[in-house]
């Protein structure tokens, strides 16, 4: 009986540590990311970004939180209240969720889960739920417009994600993120599934609802999208919930055809960040790249395209396991 | 018991969450100032009065969408038991069985494809 409670401490105690270091790394991430998304973007206009506060204006994030937290929360009267207040904490659920199977290096990891990559896509299915709740809660038509164009986006990128990554688990036979990054430590899964790391990407990328993807939040047509009538520490949630969403795509994405935490010389964490900040920072770059795109050539990009493209690869991954 | 402990931190990190999420909300609650005019609370449409509601119906080409998707995904969750016991070399009927799949699947966007879902028409009989 000791022994039962010793060992049940000795896992809270481990879970709780790591819900520490999870936090800590949202909120930085955060703070870094739009950081980055700011001065990157200035510079790529030619103008300087952020630099008053702080050196080279790194504080700007957390001004901007404080000031956010003195706003005044405005609940607009026509608003259908349950789910008005409920959609910004649903979109955060799966958010950090998703940290607990992410391998940070080969002993950080809050739990190494078996089925790893089926919890994080189970769980980001559910921001889909939180978009609608957020749009349908507002009673604006901006927001609905957006919140429909967000759901159908979603699903319609949602079946490329998973068969992007479907390759690579034929490969490693796991679902668990650290035995895929540990079947990695010679050659990366990039230099066998290209096409499916691009797929990947891009689906990740129309995901997160970012240019050239962002049609539910296209601020010269829709406003702000589904979060159109959320302001002050509401809107910051969305805002944290969609950053954290980049990271986590990134993440995957690095684990899955980039390595991981393998690298020479240095240790695995800073290869692990380096790696996905570089993806983020391509992102960033996508937004002042390319233009909008329309609705219906978003949605028939992802069935008549990434989707064949993704099954034939698969098809072909499946022969040559069998051939070589 | 030890699928408690496996799944344990997922628990835990979604109490956390909805913790994380209403503790912004009720320090700006407190800290914050009030504002009150006539117009604060009305529906943000552009400056002008909100014209009629927001639930309204709406175009038919989403469903669509929706139905391909769950005709769709429920049947790509079944490569992923495949993917797991899928093995290198030898047993060539794991290909065939997995090209079979494919093949039933495939013809889905075909169809759909067929029947000009993909043209974003007003009218489209499935």
């Amino acid at each position: 009986m000791n022994e039962i409670i010793n060992i049940v401490g000795k896992e809270v105690v481990r879970n709780v540590i790591g819900l520490v270091g999870v936090l800590v790394v949202v909120v930085v991430n955060v703070l870094i990311l739009t950081w980055v998304e700011r001065k990157v973007s200035g510079h790529m206009q030619r103008r300087i970004g952020p630099k008053e506060v702080g050196p080279f204006g790194l504080i700007q994030a957390i001004a901007d939180g404080i000031k956010l937290l003195g706003k005044d929360i405005i609940t607009p009267e026509d608003v259908k209240k349950p789910l008005y207040f409920l959609a910004p904490i649903v979109i955060f659920i799966p958010v950090l969720v998703s940290f607990v199977v992410i391998p940070f290096d080969s002993f950080l990891q809050v739990k190494d889960i078996n089925v790893g990559i089926l919890v994080i896509f189970a769980f980001s299915s559910l921001s889909v739920l939180s978009l609608l709740l957020a749009g349908w809660g507002s009673n604006n038509k901006y927001s609905l417009i957006g919140a429909m164009r967000s759901v159908a986006q979603n699903i319609a990128y949602e079946i490329p994600l998973l068969l992007a990554l479907l390759p690579v688990i034929f490969m490693c036979n796991s679902f668990s993120l650290k035995d895929v990054v540990e079947a990695q430590k010679g050659i990366w899964f990039v230099v066998y599934h290209p096409i499916p790391f691009l797929i990947y990407f891009i689906a990740g990328v129309a995901e997160t609802n970012r240019t050239p993807f962002d049609l539910a939040e296209a601020e010269s047509e829709l406003v702000a999208g589904f979060h159109t009538e959320y302001s002050g520490m509401r809107f910051a949630l969305f805002f944290l919930a969609e950053y954290s969403n980049i990271f986590i795509i990134c993440a995957v994405a690095t684990i899955f055809f980039l390595g991981g935490y393998q690298g020479p010389i240095l240790p695995g964490i800073i290869w692990f960040f380096i790696k996905t900040y570089a993806l983020a920072f391509i992102i960033v770059w996508f937004r002042w790249t390319f233009p909008r795109v329309r609705f219906d050539q978003l949605l028939n990009f992802s069935w008549k395209v990434l989707i064949p493209v993704s099954f034939l690869w698969l098809l072909i991954t499946g022969g040559m396991l069998k051939i070589l | 018991m030890d699928t408690l402990t496996e799944f344990f931190p997922v628990l835990l990190f979604f109490v956390v969450a909805i913790v994380f999420t209403l503790a912004p909300v009720l320090i700006s609650y407190l800290v914050a100032p009030r504002t009150s005019g006539k117009k604060t609370l009305t529906t943000y449409e552009c400056g002008v009065k909100p014209f009629g509601g927001a639930w309204i119906r709406y175009s038919a080409s989403y469903y669509i969408y929706a139905l391909i998707f769950i005709a769709f995904d429920v049947d790509v969750l079944y490569l992923f038991p495949i993917a797991v016991s899928y093995t290198k070399g030898a047993k060539a009927y794991e290909f065939y069985s997995l090209l079979a799949f494919v093949l039933i699947l495939a013809p889905a966007i075909i169809y759909a494809w067929g029947k000009g879902v993909f043209t974003w028409k007003r009218k489209i009989q499935l």
